[in-house]
């Protein structure tokens, strides 16, 4: 459904020197730089699939995701979405897609938001059957009829995105772009735009591609991932497999028992090698260690051993902490990543 | 407060002149355009009339002849540049978007910030388009040459009529809390008042009534008291007194105008919080 | 595209172009207040403009070959091709100023429709157009009446189609410098100094030097939004007339051309 060749693109920045001075000396000189925001990225996302679009900030994201709309023309390489070019075929790509921008309004500013959607009716030409239902369901989950009369402009930004959303899906489209779609939003709200989300991919097989910080977002929505590093793809498959790309688990315990909590530490950390003790919530003491090295087994068996455990699990590795790994890395290798897809 | 603090006080605002500076020069492209603009409002001006004052000698209605008209309207579009320092722009921009608030919170006086910020505008406006507009013209045209004395007075009047023309401005902005249409009350301004103070044609000129009117108005300080120094439009050092003191009367009026105005939108900031 | 395909296009157009027109008709009565202003500000604008025509008549009868009620007619008839044009295409001013700058300009380019016609249909039926339109009527009607105008037959047909072409010159103007905004990011200034020029289509041309009227006739074609249509019904001169459509056709074309390249070329900045 969205299929990318070697995508890449290219900025030339001008660059400016601070203060008085330098303004001057820009008169006289320019100096340019090139800058590579995405290096050659490739992937294939099937129809109907649901997938993350997960990087750092500046890791490239959004910049593929204005060539995949159509917004942006890439330096090179290729890119599809149903077959179209977004970028040659705009006009038939448009009405294929629906897109969400977080921060940014695609609704009339001086209209309420209902007028907003008659005239994307009209645009769009849906037919009435589709209208009404998915007004319905928008009425239904979002409570879009509380907007009132008051213009697009006036509103909150929580109100503004989640009548963002809604317009996006008003004509069924075959794909979605959601670029931090629930920013701004109260987690009730966030609930029911991703409820929104995934109705729409049950019902009608809309293909999602979302991108978001927000990695309840993520989890709730998603379930494939497509993590960017530095311009390029370092990891896609399910989220499964990324998580068990996690190369450090943990183990929390909680014990009974006189030892205080730094004795218990230094005692793990003296027992179990390239081991991390610290104390956790609630009493308990997080065991982390890493997954080549010991397994929760082993290191269960070993906190039998020496304390008196009442409380003790393995907790599923966590996107975050995978993430943060990724994130902070210099330069995403995929060697560096078990279970990777490229 | 010793002049020492004072001194001090002031240095807090040269940032905002320095960074007003700075953004001029990163849209170097405004120069030229601004440069088309005057040209062109200068040539037409000056061809309408000169078709009046056709004839080459002696001179015509209002006093004037070929020479002092074209003069008249040459500078008369300079010293509009002088007041175009995008101050309404700005003030009411922050407006809008309630930047206002902000600064309100910092420990300057806002209306003088502005003015620190625009004040470069406005010469860097007439030295870069203005003064190659009045060269071009004075290689093509016979113009009249003023005294020294002119020239003298026509700077005193230009400081304080860039004043008028600033606290002007800054009220037009402040219209912005009363209406998002800041545009019209803009051209409406820019008009009325060009027409008032005798920018698009000299008060000598316009029948009795619309020149009484006039010449009561701050707005006649801004290019008719300043261009009747320097051309010599009056009669005896008294009268060029009397032109000077109006104008300084108009620009303390204005002051206090424009602070109470600011008074109260900082009042209405307060109240509704921007 | 088929014949049959052409028309179904249309059709959906004219259908979009009468329902975003009822919407922004809808808009104005939300905003009585800035539709006020706006249109007071055109109504002092216009006022200056005919004080100043009326003060320079006092001193002589004719300049320029044209009297006072002929320097009327062509003032007010300058308002109506540019009244017509701002019934529009006003959001070009928009186009220029803000929105390659903020990155907005995206919004047009994710629809299925044509990209000029969403961004224009922003604003359709500018009120303040309605204002130009009836200024000017007004005012050729009273200058033609007071100088006793007879048209003839021939005149009275070509005269809307005069306005509908200097309608199409302006909206080519604004076009074109609003595209600039693509490549300069802010073509603002340009577009306003072009505007600028054209304010002053409204005087006769025989007034000015001879490079100067060039400029007006042949680089910004000014001169045929008012001064060679007037001076056609005024005094029946046909010398520049048959110009008009060529300059019309060849302008909008150029104006098309940079407003396709600049669109092409568009990369929405900011994250």
């Amino acid at each position: 459904m969205i299929v990318a060749e070697d995508l890449v693109k290219e900025f030339t920045v001008h660059d400016r020197r601070p203060g008085l001075a330098g303004s001057l000396s820009t008169l006289f000189s320019r100096r340019h730089r090139v800058v590579r925001a995405v290096s050659g990225v490739s992937f294939a996302i099937p129809e109907g699939t649901k997938v993350a679009y997960i990087g750092s900030n500046g890791a490239g994201k959004s910049t593929t995701i204005k060539m995949l709309t159509g917004i942006m023309r890439p330096t090179s390489g290729t890119c599809r979405v149903a077959g179209l070019d977004p970028h040659r075929e705009r006009g038939r790509n448009a009405a294929n897609i629906g897109v969400v921008f977080g921060q940014r309004s695609q609704l009339w500013w001086d209209l309420p938001v209902l007028d907003s959607f008659r005239i994307l009716r009209r645009i769009y030409e849906i037919p009435d059957p589709v209208y009404h239902r998915n007004m319905a369901t928008y009425e239904e989950l979002l409570d879009l009829g509380a907007l009132g009369t008051t213009p697009v402009r006036q509103l909150s930004l929580g109100q503004r995105m989640r009548a963002e959303v809604a317009a996006s899906l008003l004509h069924d489209p075959a794909v979605v772009f959601l670029d931090e779609p629930t920013i701004g939003l109260d987690l009730v709200l966030k609930e029911a735009v991703r409820e929104l989300v995934n109705r729409a991919s049950q019902q009608l097989g809309t293909t999602v591609m979302l991108t978001s910080h927000d990695i309840g977002d993520i989890t709730a929505i998603c379930d494939q991932v497509l993590v960017v590093d530095h311009g390029t793809v370092v990891h896609q498959g399910t989220m499964q497999e990324l998580l068990r790309s996690a190369d450090t688990r943990a183990v929390l315990f909680d014990h009974s028992g006189a030892v205080p909590p730094e004795r218990a530490i230094a005692l793990i950390e003296a027992g179990l090698d390239a081991v991390r003790a610290t104390a956790a919530e609630g009493g308990r003491i997080k065991v982390e260690y890493p997954a080549g090295r010991w397994t929760a087994q082993q290191v269960m068996s070993f906190l039998l051993e020496h304390f008196e455990l009442t409380d003790c699990f393995a907790p599923e590795p966590d996107l975050e902490s995978v993430l943060r790994r990724i994130y902070a890395s210099p330069s995403g290798s995929p060697d560096e990543l078990q279970g990777s897809t490229a | 407060m010793s002049a020492a603090t004072g001194l001090a006080g002031l240095r807090r605002y040269t940032p905002f002149a320095v960074g007003s500076l700075q953004t001029m020069l990163r849209y170097r492209s405004t120069f030229v355009v601004n440069a088309v603009t005057a040209t062109t409002a200068v040539s037409l001006q000056v061809f309408l009339w000169r078709a009046v004052y056709n004839g080459d000698s002696g001179s015509g209605p209002g006093g004037f002849d070929r020479a002092g008209i074209t003069t008249y309207v040459l500078l008369a579009q300079v010293l509009g540049l002088l007041h175009a320092n995008r101050v309404d722009e700005e003030v009411s921009g922050e407006i809008q978007r309630g930047d206002i608030a902000v600064s309100l919170i910092r420990p300057v006086s806002y209306p003088l910030t502005r003015f620190c910020a625009g004040v470069p505008v406005s010469l860097v406006n007439v030295a870069l388009v203005g003064g190659p507009v009045v060269l071009l013209y004075a290689g093509l045209l016979p113009l009249q040459r003023p005294g020294v004395g002119g020239v003298l007075l026509f700077t005193a009047s230009s400081l304080l009529a860039m004043v008028i023309a600033f606290e002007v401005n800054l009220l037009v902005g402040l219209a912005g809390f009363a209406t998002t249409n800041i545009w019209g009350i803009r051209i409406v301004k820019d008009c009325v008042v060009a027409l008032l103070a005798g920018q698009v044609v000299p008060i000598s000129l316009m029948p009795g009534p619309l020149a009484g009117a006039a010449r009561l108005l701050p707005f006649a300080g801004l290019v008719d008291s300043p261009l009747r120094l320097l051309l010599g439009e009056y009669r005896g050092a008294g009268a060029a007194a009397g032109i000077l003191a109006g104008q300084a009367a108009w620009t303390g009026a204005m002051t206090l105008l424009t602070a109470l105005a600011w008074r109260r939108a900082v009042r209405r900031v307060e109240v509704l919080g921007g | 595209m088929s014949a049959r395909g052409a028309a179904a296009t249309a059709a959906r157009y004219t259908r979009l172009t009468w329902y975003l027109s009822g919407v922004s008709l809808h808009r104005l009565t939300e905003y009585r207040m800035d539709f006020l202003i706006g249109a007071g500000g055109f109504l002092a604008r216009v006022g200056c403009q005919l004080l100043v025509v009326a003060m320079v008549f006092q001193q002589v009868s004719v300049i320029g070959g044209w009297d006072y009620r002929q320097v009327l007619f062509l003032l007010g008839f300058s308002l109506l091709p540019r009244g017509l044009d701002r019934l529009f295409t006003d959001q070009m001013w928009i186009l220029a100023r803000r929105l390659v700058q903020s990155g907005d300009f995206y919004r047009y380019l994710i629809r299925p429709v044509n990209p000029l016609f969403t961004l224009l249909s922003e604003r359709f039926l500018y009120p303040d157009a309605f204002g130009e339109l009836a200024t000017g009527i007004g005012i050729t009607w009273y200058a033609a009446d007071a100088m006793r105008l007879r048209l003839t037959p021939l005149q009275l047909v070509l005269a809307p189609l005069l306005v509908l072409c200097g309608a199409v010159i302006l909206a080519s103007i604004k076009t074109l410098f609003a595209s600039l905004s693509f490549w300069t990011t802010n073509s603002f200034p340009a577009l306003y100094a072009a505007g600028q020029l054209g304010d002053f289509a409204g005087y006769p041309l025989d007034l000015y030097q001879p490079s100067l009227r060039w400029l007006l006739t042949w680089v910004l074609p000014y001169a045929f939004t008012a001064y060679v249509p007037a001076s056609y019904l005024v005094f029946g001169r046909t010398g520049l007339l048959p110009w008009l459509p060529v300059v019309t056709a060849a302008l909008a074309a150029l104006a098309l051309t940079a407003w396709h390249r600049g669109v092409d070329r568009y990369e929405m900045t900011g994250s």
